[in-house]
């Protein structure tokens, strides 16, 4: 649970800087958009640690 | 002296010789790839896009002066 | 039974508890008054005067940056030479009487900040943390500091005595790593203090007295950057210390290296000193070749800290592979992430290790110009202070509440999300802020908005920057206000029976592999005094030779508004005719008031 909770909070300057790293192949997000993406990540990256049978980062000795 | 709270996971004892920080190495590599990168990028911002500032004027006179 | 640290030494787990309190209590007035200027400079919410921004901003540097983390490493210090010595303070009262003198400077110094609130008590020193001239302030402000430094001093004393007593008894021991590291500080600070003692007590002193009419400000700003870079590094040794003998501990493991700890320690103590005038790349006055010099041993201190952040890595491997991590990048896997003491310091050190590159930026003379000044450099304190620093102590804070009050934390699930936060919160704050300075926005600027002048954004915009550093701002006072909540809820628990022993981590390469002239105290300190003098003398005698001991004529400031009238004017003609904008831009900053003319001067 707690590497998870890191992972997640770990994703925040990705997507932050997201924005500024695809203006320079032309793509230019706005901040809604940059939220949206940073939504859909985290809840497919929640998905798939949480699924029961999935073994995810968050195995039981990760404390 | 020292008594972790977490002893109760520890599953093995590695002693000094056997240990092998390799997993550092590589995290502290990729920081390091990382901060070349970086500075590289700077380089191209700063002293590409724009005129001489003192050291880099210096420099070039430095250079001219060489030339004459 | 437990064997915490208030069992081993009750009568000492009680000054560090006051210390730590001290502490906290300023953190949460300077944190207060973050969020406060936060929001006024972004425009989100404004409720104040923007001639009192500069109050906030004295108080909020000054809490955070000197009072905040100073109360805190002293207590700090204390656990570590009495936990590894073994042995209690020689002197009670001496230790109390240190305490007592940093508490009566701090008060004496805080009066006329808040002072400067209100306008029925004739007394400010809204002069920033920096408080150079041409900034004066009551001389209340500088008794108060020198009282304050004072008493770490004193500190110091009792930790050198300490070591004395116990070599008395252990002649043929190793200095044990934590005291080791405490003496190395000490030794570092009294070197660095010794330039504000000298800037306080020769000028700014009997300046603000009236005892002399005038002083020289490049001298003043020399002598401040002096202590000034060092400061940093009396901040930053405790968190190493912290990260070298406690973090491997929370992770499972053992330091990696006490030799290289030692080695650490000794650069630091070395190099800290002859660097402080990289503050001053933009000062006129100081000699390129000076500044060139201050940079060189900038980049070396990029040594020690790229060992720094080798060895503690190395230790939180070997934590990780002991609770069963494989792999190159697996191992993460294996570290304890729910314990909040752990979590906290690692995501302090990542925080640390971007810092690393804002830091590079404003080391190098050239690009240095590039963000001088602007909100670039508060991003980047606020990865270092603000986080390596700060979270490391609030995080380090969850293990030694337990020890120094008998009683178990609060809740582990709120310390968790609390150091969570913080980092989010610095992730959004301390970003926008390097962007917008990039941008050119500047500091130490209530209204940073000016006719004429507006900053492109290359991506976005200045209005989606600020809404970013004002949601970070309040992301950070939620976690402060979560980390209250457990220091006071910890504090109204019972006494419990069944808490983690005191100690720290132990090495696998221990001190017998250390060359003993590690140990060597007065060869290190003898080298850094070279060193210093090296570094300080001509750029020092130049700056006297040309401006005088006491300046070259009287200026002072902030005398009132009217007086920066004709400089705002004198400043929009030199500055139209080189670059437009600029001047308006400083006319902007001038409109706020007082203290905006510190950064004209600098
Ligand atoms: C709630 C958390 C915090 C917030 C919202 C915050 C916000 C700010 C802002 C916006 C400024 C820049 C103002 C300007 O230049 O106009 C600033 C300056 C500063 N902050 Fe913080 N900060 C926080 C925590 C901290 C911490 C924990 C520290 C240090 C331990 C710190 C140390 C400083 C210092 C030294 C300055 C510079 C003051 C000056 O320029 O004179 N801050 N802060
Ligand atoms: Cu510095």
């Amino acid at each position: 649970m707690g590497a998870l909770l890191v992972v997640v909070a770990f994703t925040v300057p990705l997507f932050v800087e997201l924005r500024t790293v695809l203006s320079w192949v032309g793509v230019e997000l706005t901040v809604l958009e940059s939220v949206a993406l940073a939504a859909v990540a985290i809840a497919a990256l929640l998905v798939w640690a949480l699924w029961p049978e999935s073994d995810g980062p968050d195995s039981s000795n990760a404390g | 002296m020292s008594q972790s709270i977490d002893e109760s996971t520890q599953t093995t004892e590695i002693g000094h010789d056997e240990y092998d920080p390799v997993g550092t190495l590589a995290l502290i590599g990729l920081y390091f790839l990382i901060l070349v990168a970086l500075w590289i990028f700077v380089y191209f911002v700063e002293f590409l896009g724009n005129d001489p500032t003192v050291v880099t004027g210096s420099a070039l006179l430095l250079a001219g002066v060489g030339h004459r | 039974m437990s064997n915490t640290y208030l069992d081993q030494f009750p009568a000492e787990a009680k000054v560090v508890r006051a210390a730590f309190y001290s502490s906290f209590f300023a953190l949460a007035i300077g944190g207060l008054f973050g969020i406060v200027q936060t929001l006024h400079r972004t425009d989100v919410y404004r409720f104040m005067d923007s001639a009192d921004y500069y109050t906030v901003l004295t108080a909020h540097g000054v809490l955070l940056a000197i009072t905040f983390t100073i109360f805190f490493l002293v207590g700090v210090f204390t656990w570590a030479v009495t936990t590894s010595l073994d042995r209690g303070v020689e002197n009670l009262r001496f230790t109390w009487a240190w305490y007592g003198l940093m508490v009566i400077g701090t008060a004496m110094a805080a009066i006329p900040i808040f002072a400067g609130f209100t306008d029925s008590i004739d007394m400010s020193a809204s002069v920033l943390f920096t408080f150079y001239a041409p900034l004066q302030g009551h001389p209340l402000f500088y008794l108060g500091l020198v009282l304050f430094v004072v008493g770490t001093w004193l500190a110091g004393v009792d930790w050198f005595r300490s070591w004395r007593a116990w070599k008395a008894e252990h002649p043929d021991e190793r200095i044990p790593l934590p005291t080791f590291m405490v003496l190395t500080t000490t030794i570092m600070w009294y070197i660095a203090t010794l330039g504000v003692a000298a800037a306080i007590l020769l000028f700014l002193l009997p300046w603000s007295l009236g005892l002399i009419e005038s002083v020289n400000p490049l001298l003043t700003r020399t002598l401040f950057w002096f202590f000034g870079h060092p400061v940093v590094y009396f901040w930053l040794m405790p968190t190493y210390m912290m990260w070298y003998v406690m973090l491997p501990k929370f992770s499972g493991g053992k330091l990696f290296s006490d030799p290289l700890a030692r080695v650490v320690f000794v650069l630091f103590l070395i190099l800290s000193v002859p660097t402080g005038i990289h503050h001053q790349y933009l000062d006129p006055g100081i000699a390129e070749g000076f500044k060139f010099i201050a940079m060189t041993n900038t980049m070396f201190l990029l040594l020690p800290s790229l060992l720094t952040a080798f060895t503690v890595v190395a230790s939180m491997e070997h934590g990780a592979r002991q609770r069963g991590g494989t792999g190159y990048f697996g191992w993460l896997k294996a570290l304890p992430w729910r314990d909040p003491v752990f979590t906290g310091m690692a995501l302090a050190g990542l925080m640390f290790a971007a810092a690393g590159f804002s830091g590079m930026v404003n080391a190098g003379m050239n690009i240095n110009y590039l963000v001088h000044n602007t909100f670039w450099v508060v991003g980047h304190f606020h990865l270092t202070v603000g986080t390596a620093v700060a979270l490391t102590f609030m995080a380090v804070t969850y293990w030694f509440l337990p020890q120094i009050t008998g009683k178990a934390l609060w809740s582990r699930p709120v310390a968790l999300v609390q150091v969570v936060l913080w980092f989010v919160g610095m992730t959004f704050m301390s970003n926008a802020m390097h962007r917008a300075g990039l941008l050119g926005v500047p500091r130490r600027t209530a209204e940073p908005q000016y006719e004429g002048v507006t900053f492109e954004a290359a991506v976005g915009s200045v209005g989606e920057l600020n809404a970013q550093i004002a949601l970070g701002g309040v992301i950070l006072t939620i976690s402060l206000v979560l980390f209250f909540a457990n220091v006071i809820a910890t504090g109204f628990n019972g006494r419990s029976d069944e808490l983690p022993s005191n100690g720290y981590a132990d090495a696998l390469s221990g001190p017998e592999d250390a060359p003993l002239v590690l140990d060597n105290l007065k060869l290190w300190t003898a080298i850094a005094i070279v060193l210093v003098i090296f570094a300080y003398t001509f750029p020092l005698l130049s700056i006297v030779q040309r401006g005088g001991l006491f300046g070259p004529e009287v200026i002072t400031f902030p005398v009132s508004l009217e007086s920066l009238a004709p400089i705002a004017a004198a400043l929009e003609y030199g500055g139209l005719a080189t670059v437009d904008g600029v001047a308006s831009a400083v006319t902007g900053a001038l409109e706020p008031g007082r203290i905006a003319i510190a950064e004209v001067v600098r």
